[in-house]
């Protein structure tokens, strides 16, 4: 390999560490920059709902661990706004 | 999300659905997690998703109708939201809004941003500065505070 690559190379890799460690610094750790890295990329932002798609249904359980209900079951009379989440 | 469910509930219904847990202490766990004391592991049966659920509802004192993905995560499949995302189904049973997918494209306003265009615009004073513990939780996205993501 010509000296001009190895150079490209070596400076490349230490850009990469560089940007790397920045990411660590403002995510808080390693650990968390490649949590946020993996949310950036490509496969990560997944589905194929479109607006004007008929919205899919699916069975919920209610807060008292008993009942069920549908999510088909909200809409209708008026617009549903449906918030998708988690506690963490 | 709660203020804009107080201002637009007399227009529009609201459903929080808990789909798997996006940063669990036995997969990603966050730093603002332990801060903030929200530490659960990923739940396995949905006795756990509901205890967890039910923790989130007491300690924010959560006022939005609030459902359970089944443990096989149907509807967080059907509707591509892990980690969070907003939808919005029109009166026919349509997708009439399609958030971005969370943490970096979530954003409440849009969901303001529709409703008010149907609705009306609703104003409200700058909140004051939050105190205490706060929701690190992507179900209380205006309530965060910034870098405990």
């Amino acid at each position: 390999m010509s000296l001009f690559w190895k150079w490209a190379i070596g400076i490349f890799l230490v850009l990469l560490l560089a940007v790397f460690l920045l990411l660590c610094k403002m995510a808080g750790s390693p650990k968390d920059a490649y949590g946020m890295v993996r949310y950036a990329l490509p496969h990560m932002h997944r589905g194929t709902l479109k607006v004007g798609d008929d919205a899919p249904d699916a069975r919920l359980l209610a807060l008292d661990g008993a009942n069920h209900f549908h999510i088909r079951e909200r809409t209708g009379a008026r617009p549903l706004v449906v918030i998708f989440g988690s506690y963490t | 999300m709660v203020q804009i469910y107080n201002d637009y509930k007399d227009h529009a219904d609201f459903l929080t659905v808990y789909v798997r847990e996006a940063h669990p202490t036995d997969e990603w766990q966050m730093k603002s997690n332990v801060k903030e004391d929200v530490c659960y592991a990923q739940p396995k049966t949905l006795a756990q998703r509901v205890a967890i659920a039910n923790d989130f509802i007491k300690r924010f004192n959560y006022p939005i109708a609030f459902g359970i993905d089944d443990i096989d995560n149907a509807a967080n499949d059907a509707y591509s939201a892990w980690p969070e995302r907003f939808y919005i189904i029109d009166e026919s049973g349509r997708i009439a809004y399609r958030g971005g997918m969370g943490p970096f494209h979530y954003n409440p306003d849009e969901v303001r941003g529709w409703l008010a265009g149907r609705y009306g615009e609703v104003k409200h004073d700058p909140p004051p500065t939050p105190t205490g513990a706060s929701a690190t939780s992507a179900l209380l996205p205006t309530e965060r505070t910034p870098g405990t993501d």
